[in-house]
């Protein structure tokens, strides 16, 4: 391992880890450009509806505002998580990201619930183009934040065995990294997809 | 206690939760014209993902904090020629 360097946060410690946190953010850029196609399709085939139903008809703003505050206040609580471990307090660290991940799992409870009310309704991926390609963006978006709790988990669970060490803080900051910008794109689907849909 | 709850982070939260309640007003306010509502829904998700950014993320605190501008920037630009472009063949195009 390369040499420690003190003056900055344990998780930029090392010349790795330096690195693997710059090639997160390369990565975000190949995110943004992932959700900025499915976004372009979503335009393309908004109302594209068929025989289906219109998303004035389809969406309903309680359970999506209930979405939207889960993800924004589990945002905020994995950002003081990555605050509490930078200032070396290792339980108040895991208490947070401990919460983030049950926001999260209130998130994906109510999304699939959503696709199941959808679906029971007889709006399934296979009815309109408009269809596809909502349950295709909320999918991929959904299967990030599903990706992100068995992460965000295993991460937990390092860091309960081995302590912060400069391995156990880089892996949780980039995960806090991967779930702020889960929480961006959510802000443009509750925007883009939900309240315009509704206008 | 007071030490884990930092001020930027916690202006950031209430930021946000403010930024929400501002696009929900484009469904609240029935008389409202589409084009002022897409324009509110514009800048306040812009403003929310510059919060998550610059005051979660931290993309500014790194010595190759240019690099990293230049990387989002850069995806952001190709994004929004994709979207805007998609829409100016597909949608726009035949209106």
């Amino acid at each position: 391992m390369s040499k420690v360097n003190k003056s900055v946060p344990l998780e930029y410690s090392t010349e790795e880890n330096d690195l693997k946190i710059f090639g997160f953010w390369v990565f975000l850029g190949a995110e943004i450009i992932l959700f900025a196609t499915l976004f372009s399709v979503y335009f393309s085939l908004v109302d594209r509806t068929g025989s289906g139903p219109i998303g004035k008809e389809l969406f309903e703003m309680p359970p999506v505002l209930v979405e939207t505050f889960a993800l924004l206040t589990s945002s905020f609580l994995i950002g003081l998580g990555v605050h509490a471990m930078r200032i070396g307090r290792t339980k108040a660290m895991m208490v947070f990201y401990i919460l983030t991940l049950l926001l999260g799992a209130v998130f994906l409870g109510v999304e699939v619930n959503e696709f199941l009310t959808y679906i029971h309704d007889g709006a399934t991926i296979q009815t309109s183009a408009f269809l596809s390609i909502l349950m295709t963006l909320l999918g991929t978006h959904g299967l990030h934040v599903t990706f992100g709790l068995l992460w965000g988990s295993s991460i937990l669970m390092q860091v309960k065995k081995r302590g912060l060490n400069a391995k156990t803080a880089n892996k949780a900051f980039i995960f806090s990294l991967y779930w702020h910008f889960l929480d961006v794109v959510w802000i443009f689907i509750f925007s883009f997809v939900y309240l315009k849909g509704v206008l | 206690m007071k030490e884990l709850f930092p001020k930027e982070h916690v202006m950031g939260f209430v930021g946000s939760l403010v930024l929400t309640l501002l696009a929900l007003t484009v469904i609240m306010f029935k008389g409202m014209s589409n084009g002022v509502a897409i324009t509110i829904l514009l800048v306040t998700a812009a403003a929310q993902a510059i919060v998550q950014l610059v005051l979660f993320m931290h993309i500014g605190e790194t010595e190759d904090k240019k690099a990293l501008y230049v990387t989002i920037i850069y995806s952001v630009v190709v994004g929004l020629i994709t979207v805007f472009g998609t829409l100016l063949a597909m949608v726009w195009g035949y209106m």
